[in-house]
This record gives structure tokens, sequence and C-alpha cells, in this order.
């Protein structure tokens, strides 16, 4: 290769790093205004049973509410925690941003809207009608969820973004509270001189009982703020366990038997109270010397927040999406020109790619202290990353950038699937009791993943031949190494779909007692490896040939969205779990495609120079 | 193939028939149209009764319009695709059977298959499936069926023990008539599934038959399909009539096992206690429910762990001993297995699904037989491929 060509190929991912480098130090730059809000972000609380950063309790709010980060209004916060600040600390500013998107005729009805009015309500704009809807809401949650009519569900969602909303408003503050630390101090103080007064009624000597009873509607309100919120914010002491953490009212109750605040309690007073004065230096003196007390008092859960706030807003997936793009877009060229140096350079730019995903995984793996899925949505990050190191392995044998293309638009694609899964909320959620075990994660939910990713990776090289066969006869060479690669991938999802599917009996004999129960999701294992194991015989008894098996591989895809998706719509079963509706219309519309791809595939010519493989 | 056959005859034409991998093809399509159908069709009618009609039965009926029972085509089922693919396989390995490396993969592979095939068979005809619920301090020494219901009738023996008599679900039918010591229980009406409602509220849908004595004399029972969903249990109830061996009546009671308690009545001095009931199985020993743990994530309703500490009784081998049944930690005890299935009365009632099946470790072996055959296949491909490959890199 001459000296510039190997420039050319080394230039494009150098530049590719530089961008990333330039990426990541954009997004690690403190946010614009006065307020620290980045590292409040990073506080931890416990919220969905975990701990988490509070960045990412407003991060998911945002993304269950709006399906999108960004705050609308005038003058917005820079990021999802200064949104929080906002909401708790000057809820009444923040309740005139719509950030509520109301899609369904019928719902814009019930608040009596139209489309005219746009689809982005806030919070003060659907609150005069909250009190007359409430019975609507009633009436529908006591139907099964299962036979709710699209409008239905539309309202429930609403009405859940907004219980939400309102329960991230008593996280950390209370709104009726004009100045937090001073109501607070003022409760321990009235409550001691309450306790004073009851033991001297207790004694019968005449006490003060108007003082009794203002100490005791005081306690009563912060009983009722408690029952608002499942945000935990006051840690337990040194070595106490993640399960003892407070909520801010519970705290401040067991404050008065105490007679002092806990350190993070008066920490969120004082920082409410600064925001709402406008006195960033205040804030940001206490959020200080707060971080440096939890440093001291709860170093892993200061850590573990930090990490997954870095995490979030570095975005490594974001960035390996575009990664995959120019990768995909080198190798497509390369088939056009300058064949050696662009493969070699998307080559390179994919590793990039794929070295950011997989740091991300491992980054994922760490924070939730388990193995690489859990939910569907990481099982997409994880198909994604299955299929390039297999298709990356067919591109070091082959060489000949199919493997780069094939990697680079099979990653794209699921990790834009991952992004659309990511809007239901926390993707790190906890694992209910039955799926809480390692061992069986790591075992036949990884194996059964990696099943998809061969099965979907033979049914893109397939797709690719197909495609490439519209624009004439593909050269022999060509044709062979295809089909060796979408044979020996074939092989490989047998294997993996097989021994994958037969764990997930074995585990399902350990948890329930039986070793297969013909449940949906179960059923759909099963159909992607009949189908692969139908391939190979159809291969070996010569019933199919190199255009048989492109177009047989290409039904793959189906069989196996089906198994992803498909058998958790249905709603039955021990494993319908996680799921949204538009889904369905995406299912289908995925497989109409690849309908038609396999339609395509089967009018082509049949290629001559085609020898069956040797039966075994 | 042709000539082969033509030489042998009609029996060397079956052999190529059955032997051919045009068959295996054909017969895994036909499975997945099956399994992928009979999927869909278990929102209607449950997953239970799809594996009764479809995947243990020999022949399925699918309606043409689904919903409408107007109209059915039958369909190759679970039982006919698996025997066939057995026969299929037995056939191919026959035929080309010979002793080489090359092919202990894929024998290993298809031997592990059929192993398979056979535990899900022995587990269809073998396993036994029941519930034991236990209230925090409890003591039972019997598991009852989740599905099953039988008609118990006792009386105590002249030791004071309780002699039990059960009738399986299978013989009770309208008029079936049993005769015990000292009189006869004849089944007047018996529904599969049903509802009870007070005479007085009972429309004309309500058989007119009524009990004359006990609980059930003021209610009307009628007919109801019978219950798909996986949670959901049929109401079983019966009218049954007493008559002593000379004809003389003594009464008709209505028994169902949505009703608690039996129903008692007396012959010839001894006081007998009848019910129909969840079916019964009792062990030689007996298990004691000390606590029932029920643990959720702080703030939420996910459930992170459910347990039930437990002591295990077993007088005849002096044995005596606590243990943790939890999620995925089974107890395997006396050929049966205890696993921690559900939960109910606010967390003071622990759900231990009972599981008999003798076959339960074939999986195992064949998940391992069948992953190194494939293993040991897909390898050789693999080296065979690298061999083709390497002049070509090389030049």
């Amino acid at each position: 290769m001459k000296s510039p060509a190997r420039f050319i190929s080394w230039l494009i991912p150098a530049v590719c790093l530089i961008a990333l480098a330039a990426w990541s130090w954009h997004a690690m730059q403190p946010a614009p205004g006065a307020f620290n809000s980045d590292d409040f972000g990073t506080l931890p609380v416990v919220s969905n049973g975990r701990v988490q950063p509070l960045a990412s309790l407003a991060r998911n709010q945002l993304l269950a509410i709006q399906g999108k980060q960004s705050i609308p209004g005038e003058n917005p916060p820079s990021s999802p925690a200064g949104w929080l600040a906002e909401l708790a600390f000057k809820p009444q500013v923040a309740d005139k941003r719509p950030i509520f998107q109301i899609h369904h005729d019928e719902v814009l009805g019930q608040f009596k809207f139209s489309q005219q009015d746009g689809k982005s309500y806030s919070f003060i704009q659907l609150v005069p009608r909250l009190g007359d809807l409430a019975g609507e809401v009633t009436r529908i949650a006591s139907k099964d969820s299962q036979t709710w009519s699209p409008y239905e569900k539309a309202l429930m969602k609403l009405w859940r973004n907004l219980g939400n909303y309102q329960q991230l408003k008593f996280a950390i503050a209370h709104p009726e509270s004009g100045g937090l630390e001073a109501d607070l101090t003022l409760l321990l103080a009235k409550a001691r001189e309450a306790q004073a007064e009851g033991a001297k009624r207790a004694r019968g000597e005449p006490a003060d009982a108007a003082l009794i009873d203002a100490a005791e509607a005081r306690m009563q309100v912060l009983t009722e703020w408690s029952t608002q919120t499942e945000v935990f914010t006051a840690p337990p002491s040194i070595g106490g366990s993640d399960s003892e953490w407070h909520k801010l009212p519970d705290a401040a109750i067991e404050a008065t038997e105490r007679g002092t605040l806990d350190p993070s309690t008066l920490a969120f007073a004082r920082m409410g109270d600064a925001w709402r004065s406008g006195d960033a230096a205040k804030f940001n003196s206490t959020l200080a010397a707060h971080l440096g007390w939890l440093e001291k008092h709860r170093p892993e859960n200061l850590r573990k927040a930090r990490a997954e706030a870095a995490f979030n807003r570095l975005a490594p997936f974001y960035a390996c999406m575009a990664i995959y793009g120019i990768a995909f877009l080198g190798a497509l060229i390369s088939w056009l020109g300058f064949g050696t140096v662009l493969r070699n350079a998307a080559f390179r730019v994919l590793l990039i790619g794929l070295a950011i995903h997989t740091l991300g995984l491992i980054v994922r793996m760490t924070l939730e202290g388990r193995p690489p899925v859990t939910n569907l949505y990481s099982s997409a990050i994880f198909i994604g990353w299955g299929a390039i190191v297999l298709s990356l392995s067919l591109e070091l044998f082959y060489k000949n950038a199919i493997g780069t293309a094939v990697a680079s638009i099979t990653g794209f694609a699921t990790l834009i699937i991952a992004h659309h899964l990511s809007l239901s909320g926390d993707t790190l959620e906890m694992m209910r009791a039955v799926l809480d075990t390692n061992f069986w994660l790591a075992t036949h939910v990884v194996i059964i993943t990696l099943g998809y990713s061969a099965t979907f990776l033979a049914g893109a090289i397939a797709i690719f031949y197909i495609i490439r066969r519209c624009f004439g006869r593909v050269p022999s060479t060509a044709a062979a190494s295809m089909r060796g690669m979408v044979y020996g991938v074939i092989c490989f999802a047998t294997l993996a779909s097989f021994v994958g599917t037969v764990l997930g009996g074995i585990w399902a004999d350990q948890s329930w007692g039986r070793f297969w129960g013909w449940d949906p999701k179960e059923n759909g294992a099963l159909l992607i490896v009949i189908w692969n194991a139908m391939i190979l015989h159809a291969r070996w008894g010569g019933m199919i040939k190199e255009r048989g098996l492109m177009v047989m591989a290409v039904f793959g895809n189906i069989v196996t969205s089906w198994s992803w998706f498909g058998t958790n719509m249905l709603g039955i079963g021990l494993h319908s779990y996680g799921f949204t509706d538009s889904a369905f219309f995406w299912l289908t519309a995925f497989a109409l495609s690849q309908l038609l791809i396999m339609a395509i595939g089967s009018a082509q010519h049949h290629p001559k120079n085609n020898p069956a493989l040797p039966a075994l | 193939m042709s000539r082969q056959a033509q030489r042998n005859g009609a029996l060397g034409a079956a052999i190529a028939v059955f032997s051919s991998l045009r068959l295996t093809v054909v017969l895994l399509g036909l499975c997945m149209i099956l399994i992928f159908s009979a999927t869909l069709l278990q929102v209607e009618l449950g997953i239970h009764e799809v594996q009764l009609r479809y995947f243990r039965a020999w022949i399925g009926w699918f309606d043409v319009v689904p919903g409408s029972a107007r109209f059915a085509v039958p369909f190759p089922g679970g039982m006919t695709l698996g025997s066939l693919l057995m026969v299929n396989l037995l056939a191919a390995h026959i035929r080309r059977f010979s002793l080489r490396w090359e092919k202990a993969g894929l024998i290993l592979v298809h031997t592990g298959i059929v192993l398979m095939l056979l535990g899900e068979l022995f587990t269809a005809v073998l396993s036994e499936e029941s519930q034991m619920r236990l209230s925090e301090g409890k003591t039972a020494n019997f598991s009852v069926s989740p599905r099953e219901i039988e008609l118990a009738l006792s009386c105590p023996d002249d030791d004071g023990s309780l002699r039990v008599s059960a009738i399986p679900l299978s013989r009770l039918k309208d008029g079936a008539e049993f005769p015990f010591e000292g009189f006869r229980l004849r089944i007047v009406r018996f529904f599969h599934n049903s509802e009870i409602e007070k005479a007085e509220a009972a429309g004309a849908s309500f058989d007119p038959l009524r009990a004359d004595r006990g609980k059930g004399a003021r209610l009307a029972v009628r007919e109801k399909h019978r219950e798909t969903a996986m949670d959901r249990r049929d109401l079983t109830s019966a009218f049954v009539e007493i008559s002593l061996p000379d004809g003389t009546p003594i009464g008709r009671w209505l028994l169902a096992n949505a009703l608690a308690g039996g129903e008692g009545f007396e012959v010839n001095g001894r006081p007998w206690e009848m019910a129909i009931r969840q079916r019964r199985f009792y062990h030689p020993f007996s298990i004691r429910l000390l606590d029932f743990t029920h643990e959720r994530y702080l703030g939420t309703q996910i459930p992170k762990n459910f347990s039930s500490r437990i002591r295990l009784l077993n007088p005849e081998h002096g044995e005596d001993r606590e243990t943790l049944i939890y999620m995925n930690h089974p107890l395997r005890y006396g050929g049966l297995t205890f696993y921690q299935a559900g939960f109910e009365n606010d967390d003071t009632t622990s759900i231990l699904q009972v599981v008999r099946n003798p076959a339960w470790t074939m999986p195992y072996f064949s998940c391992a037989m069948v992953g190194f055959g494939l293993l040991w296949i897909f390898s050789q491909h693999l080296i065979r491929a690298i061999a083709r490959r390497r002049p070509t890199v090389d030049a």
C-alpha cells in the first residue's frame, strides 16, 4: 500500500477519535449559570429501589414525560438536574413549562383542548381539570389493563406522569414552605417545648394546650408529606445498608426525637432556600460541604452516583451511533473505489465504536453489579454488541468490508432501538425476585441474546447479498464469501440459541419446577432454534442453494424479532415484561419489509456457479 | 435415491421417505406453524389449555375464523410431529449409520435431542404438580392439586383415626353411583365449572335442581365455561344424593370446592363427612412453616425476595430440621421438589409448588450432549473453512 493511502486509512479513524474527545470534553463542561447544578445532580438518593444520582432521577422523569431531555419554556435550566432543582425549589416557575405531551384527541378533549392548541402543555394548564378527571381515572384503573383502549392507555399514562411529576416536587422540598430551614428549625424547637408541656400534662399540671396542638399539626404536615414522595434522601449512618435510607419528611420527624436535623435534610433545606433567594454562593458552598460529608460518610454511594451521572452526560451509546454511521459509509464507499484504503479506515473506525460500546457495557455492568442483559433495553445494546463482535471476526477472515458494513449497520439499528426503549424510564432498574440471580443472567440470558445477535447478523448479510444482486451479478468470490458467512453465522446461531433455550429450561426447572411450560417467550426461542435447524437441514439436503439460503436467512430476522418483542406483546405467561404499544407498529413494519426483501430475493435469477455444500 | 428405492420395493421407498432430510425440513416447518399459531391462541385459551389441545395432542383443531367455532381444520399436533421427527431421525441414522469421528458430533446432537423429546414425554406422563399452602406456624403433610378436584368422604374409624375415600375427577359424571358401607352415593348433576347464586336471586338460566339438606339448600347453580387463565380455578360443584342400600333416600346435598367445609350426615350411627375439594396428595413427612418473608426494594412494590423458613419433620427417619426455600433455590426431598411459588393473607401464608418429576435430570444431560455435539460439528466446519482459505491468504 502506498504511503498517502496508508496515511488516509489512519487519518479517518484519527479524526473520529479527535471528534470523540471533543464531544466528551464538551459533555463534561460545567453547565452555564451561577448555581452548580452539575454537582447537585451527583447527589445520591434512593428511588425506584436503587441508589442513583439526582440527575438520573430528573433525566428519566423527563424522558418518561416528554421523550426528550431538553427543557422547554423561557430561560430553561441547562440540565435535567437544574430542572429538578427548579421543580422542587421554584415550582411556580417549573409548572409553567409545557413538558406534558398530549397526542390523543379524546384526552385533549377531556382537558377541553383541541389539536389547534398544540401538543405540549404545562402543569398549570392541566391542573384545573384534574379534579374532574379523578373519577374517570378510577373507572379505568378498576379495569384489567389488558383491555384498555388507546384513549384509556393515553389518559392513564398522562395521569401516571402527572403523579410522578408531583412526587418529584415533594422529593427534596415542600412546595408550600417559603423557608424550609427556618420551618424545620422551628419544628424542632417547638417539638421540644411541646414535649415539655406534654410531660406537664401527664403529671396533671396545667399545660399549654395550644402549643401541643400546634406541634402535632406540624407533625401531621410531615406525615402527609411523607406519603407524597417515594424518593429517599437521607442516608443511614456509616455502614448502614442501602435499604435503610429515609425520605426527607421522615428524617425530619426522626430529628424531633434527637433534637438535631441530619446533615442531608439540613443541606437540602438550605440549598432550597438559597436557590429561592437567588443566593448562588450559599447554594454552592452548602452543596460542596454536603458532598464533603457524603465523601466521608457514604463514599460508596457518592462514587456510584458520580459515575452514573458522568455516564449519562457522556452518553457513550449516542457517540457509538455516529461512529457506526461513519464506518458504514466508509465500507459502502470502499466498494465503489479506493478499496483497501477505505476498507481499512472503516474497519478501524468500527473498532473505535466497538471499544466505546464495550466500555459503555462494562460501566453499566459495574453500576448494576450484573451481567450485561437485565431488561429489554440492555438486550438491544447487547444484541448490537454481539453482532458486531461476530462480524468483526468475519471481516478479519474475509477482508472484503462486508463484515464492517454489516457490523456497523446492525450496531446502528440496535442502538436506535435501545434509544427508543430507554424512553420508558430507568434502564438500570432493580431485578424482580426470580430474576435476581447473576448465574442464570450470565449464562441463559447472555447466550440466548448472542443467538439473537447471530440470527440477525445472518439476516443482515443476506439482505446485503440480495440488494447487491439487484445491481447485477455478484462476482463468484464475493458470492462465495457471503455464502460462507451466512452459513457460518447460522451454525453459530443454532448453537447459541439452542444452548440458551435449554439453559432457560433448566433455569425454569430450578425456579418454577418445570423444564418447559410452552410459555410464549420459550416458544419464541424454540422457533429460532427450529428455523436455524431447518435452514441447515435444507442446505445439507441440497433443497436450497445460495439464493434459498439467503432468502431463508432473511426470514430469520422476522422469527427473531417475534421472539424478542412479539411474544412480550401477548401479555401472557411468565416472561411478559416491559414493552410499548408503538413497538407493535414497528414490528409489523419490520416484518413486512423483510417479506418484501425475501420476495425480491426469490424473484432474482438463479446464480450459476453454486455448488451445494457436502452433506454431513 | 430413486434408483435405490426401486430396487428395494415398497419397503425401501418407505425407508427412503422416512429417512429423508426433506421430511425433516417439512416436519420442522410444520412444528413452527403449530408453535406459532398455538402461541397466539394462548391469549384466548390460556397456556394450560393450549398445551393439552395442541402440544400434547395428536391432532390439533384450529378455527378458520379465529374466535368463531364454526369451522375448524385439523393440524398435526405436538405428539404427531414429535413422533414423526423421532422416526425420521432414527431412520436416517439407521440408514446412513457409520462409526466415524466426523459423525460423532452428529450422533451426539441427535441422541441428545431424542433424549430431550423422551424427557418431555416422560414429564408429560409421569410428573405430578401440586401446591402446599402453609400459614405461619401451621404444619401440613399433604399438598393439593391446583386444577384437579376430588370428592372425598371421611368417617372416623374405631381407633379414632380418620378413614378417607376419594373419588377422582374422571369418575364424577351425571348419574354415576358409588356404593359405600351402608349407603349409596349418586351424582345427580355435575358441573365442571359453575356459578353459585342464592336461589331467590337466580335467574332462569340456572339449573332448577336444589339441595334439600346442608349449606347449599338455598343455593342455585349454573354451568360455566372452564377457566383458561393461569391464575383462576374452576368452581366445581355437584348435587349428590345419599340413599340406603334399599333405596330409601337420606337427602340431597350441594357440594362445591368454593363452599368451605364439608357436609355431614349419619348412617348406622356413624358420622360421615363429604366434600368436593382440590385433589390431595399425602406425603410420608410433614412441613411446618416457621416464617415467610417478602422483601421489596425500598420505596417500590418490586419484589426483592420471597422465602419460606420451614421445619421438615419425618418421624420415620427421625428427621427434624430447619431449611430455607427461596427463589431459584428449591428444596429437593423424598423425590419431590418444593419451590417458592406464591403468598397470600398479607404475607403470612406461603404457597409452595410441589413437583414430582422423575425425569427432571434428562434435560441437563441432553443439553450437554447437544451443546458439545454442535460445537464438535461446527468446529469441524470452521477448521475446514480455514484450511480452504489458507492458500489464498498466503498468495
